[in-house]
């Protein structure tokens, strides 16, 4: 993910101030109603259909153009409590219908893609990789027709082989033992959203916390370690096994937060696989990869230096 | 005949100096804290002792329109810290200004 890293380049920035400039408590609320709202409310979606239907092409979600649907939505529909009591269920029933564009891409995640690169961006990239796969592919097939001959060749004959012959037939080899890679096809690693719903006005809570730590195979523990130290926050899981955060916090920051996680300390550095295993080796954490059997240590998780956001008076009648 | 072996040759040399021009080495940590509402700081930690922070925090002031202060702490040093999110525009700041590289800088926070 070199894209990642890209994060400070200017072009990118603009759109990302816009979007801060954007963000208030009503549109959050909205966002999380785009998924609800959208079976009802197909009529309205029809004239978005074209911008989703879009979406729907790639088959992933798009962060950024969710998020300018929902203040659309905003404006169109009044916003009420009892919706927001029921985002909570129906983000998990798995949304049907050709015209629920929202529910349908918005419901897993992926990872491969890299979020922080706009819409545009990834689909001057789509049309080209494909493009590349497939001369690619024929290339190959080419060239597995000449290695058939020349394997024949050089198996039946007494002449030495070339180096070419035998890279083409270690490529064979390989194609024939996974053909998912020969095909050219990425792993791609689906994950469920985090549902975060709010607790009043100061607290935050991670509804499926325990799930997700079950489906990243890490434990609970080092995941809210991370969380803490990322948002600079404090936070328990309670009785329920949700998390309750300190702070006012969005999915979409949730799901940014936990994306560093995975790209950190889920998928392997080398292969990217996310068939690991977490150890602790004498006070480092290693990755262990099952599938390329790479091992690398982990960055420690430290949450730095943080900065007295509560009242002063407040600390020092409690630690007097 | 001279003993390679004995020679005055200090191979850690570069390493303790910094091995190119005016970028610091190590990460800068920038953060993000929520207060009270919408109100947020931002912290940057890891500037190299090199710097005068206090000419960085009043560049950064005028540049961001925003107040700011640098903080002494016994564990990180002396910590940059701004009001409001400035995590974009510190990290556009100190690439420009050449303080450091965009590969050294590690933002935290959602």
């Amino acid at each position: 993910m070199a894209e990642d890293d890209a994060i400070f380049d200017p072009s990118l920035k603009k759109k990302k101030k816009k979007k801060k400039t954007s963000f208030d408590i009503d549109a959050a609320l909205a966002e999380g109603n785009t998924e609800n709202d959208s079976a009802p409310a197909n009529d309205a979606d029809n004239k978005e259909s074209a911008a989703a239907g879009e979406d729907q092409d790639d088959g992933n979600v798009d962060i950024d153009l969710d998020f300018t649907k929902a203040k659309k939505k905003k404006k169109k529909k009044p916003f009420t409590a009892e919706d927001l009591d029921s985002v909570d269920n129906k983000i998990e029933i798995p949304q049907e219908g050709s015209g629920d564009v929202d529910g349908g891409v918005d419901d897993s995640f992926d990872l491969e893609l890299d979020f922080s690169l706009s819409k545009k961006k990834k689909k001057t990239k789509k049309p080209k990789n494909l493009d590349d796969l497939i001369a690619e592919t024929e290339e190959k097939d080419e060239d597995q027709e000449n290695v058939d001959e020349n394997s024949t060749q050089w198996v039946n004959s007494d002449r030495d082989y070339t180096y070419d012959e035998l890279l083409n037939r270690a490529f064979e080899i390989m194609r024939d033992k996974n053909p998912d890679m020969a095909a050219g096809k990425k792993q791609k690693f689906v994950m469920r959203p985090p549902q975060v719903v709010k607790i009043g006005a100061k607290k935050t809570s991670f509804a499926n916390f325990t799930e997700i730590c079950k489906m990243l195979h890490r434990q609970p523990k080092h995941l809210l370690d991370f969380l803490l130290a990322e948002l600079g926050t404090s936070g328990s899981v309670d009785g329920n096994s949700q998390l309750i955060i300190k702070g006012r916090f969005q999915q979409k920051q949730i799901e940014n937060v936990l994306r560093r996680y995975i790209k950190e300390y889920v998928t392997c550095h080398t292969c990217r696989s996310p068939d690991t295993i977490l150890q602790k080796d004498t006070r480092l954490f290693f990755l262990q990869c099952e599938t390329c059997g790479s091992r690398c240590s982990v960055a420690s998780i430290k949450s730095g230096f943080q900065a007295v956001t509560s009242k002063r008076a407040a600390i020092r009648a409690k630690t007097a | 005949m001279s003993i390679q072996n004995l020679n005055t040759f200090d191979p850690f040399a570069d390493a303790s100096k910094g091995a190119d021009d005016d970028v610091q080495d190590g990460l800068v940590h920038i953060r993000i804290q929520q207060r009270n509402g919408r109100k947020t700081l931002t912290t940057v930690q890891g500037l190299s002792k090199e710097y005068d922070l206090k000419k960085i925090v009043r560049a950064c002031k005028k540049e961001f329109a925003c107040n700011g202060t640098v903080i002494e702490h016994p564990e990180y040093g002396e910590v940059l810290q701004l009001q409001g999110d400035q995590r974009e525009n510190i990290c556009q700041w100190l690439t420009k200004a050449g303080l450091a590289k965009p590969d050294q800088l590690k933002v935290h926070g959602f």
